[in-house]
């Protein structure tokens, strides 16, 4: 009966996983803007990974790998928001009609 | 059970393959540099993912350091493209090519 709790947790949350991850390819699809595009991105990272390796720990039989898991997931914390900063920096600096499609306060 | 787990991370790993295949040709059709940049950001998570599911599919516990390293390389290539062409693109603003 645990076993097919387990199971049915695991599947549950990969498979939420897949649809944040799918909703986030649909937006480099959708958007035309890179701010925009960065924004379903940064989904992916946060939201649709944290579920997968939710889903991952759950069936995981071995602690080690659980441990080794949120350690990944804390470091891709502090990682993506960084990334996903010099991304945003490097658009403004490189995009001349940025002014067109928003407004810009200070650039 | 473990048939059951096996197919279930088999359609998985078939389903974040078919998104990394998109968003390789979101990276390749993509406009501007931001967008290819983000784009290989996402290809750089998608594996990340892939990676932690066969740690669990072939219950071999190092593949999960390997995705710890993973997620550091991806972080490095990002922080080194998004500097080169910061560096480009003030040159360029230098030398008056496009307006600032």
């Amino acid at each position: 009966m645990m076993e097919i709790v387990r199971f049915v947790l695991t599947a549950l949350f990969l498979l939420g996983a897949l649809v944040v991850l799918a909703a986030g390819v649909l937006g480099q699809y959708r958007f035309r803007l890179a701010l925009n595009r960065l924004h379903a991105s940064s989904m992916c990272d946060s939201l649709g990974l944290l579920s997968l390796m939710i889903g991952l720990s759950i069936s995981a039989d071995d602690g080690w790998v659980v441990v080794k898991f949120a350690l990944t997931m804390v470091f891709l914390w502090i990682a993506s928001p960084t990334a996903g900063h010099l991304i945003a920096r490097l658009e403004t600096t490189t995009n001349p009609r940025l002014d067109r499609d928003m407004e810009v306060l200070e650039k | 059970m473990a048939q059951a787990y096996h197919t279930l991370y088999t359609v998985v790993l078939v389903a974040l393959s078919v998104l990394t295949l998109l968003c390789l040709e979101r990276a390749v059709r993509g406009p501007g540099i931001a967008e290819r940049i983000i784009a290989i950001n996402m290809i750089c998570t998608l594996t990340l993912g892939m990676i932690c599911i066969l740690a669990l599919m072939l219950s071999e516990g190092y593949l999960a350091d390997i995705a710890l390293l993973y997620a550091m390389i991806g972080f490095l290539a990002i922080v080194v493209l998004c500097k080169v062409y910061l560096g480009v693109a003030m040159e360029k603003q230098e030398k008056g090519d496009i307006p600032k």
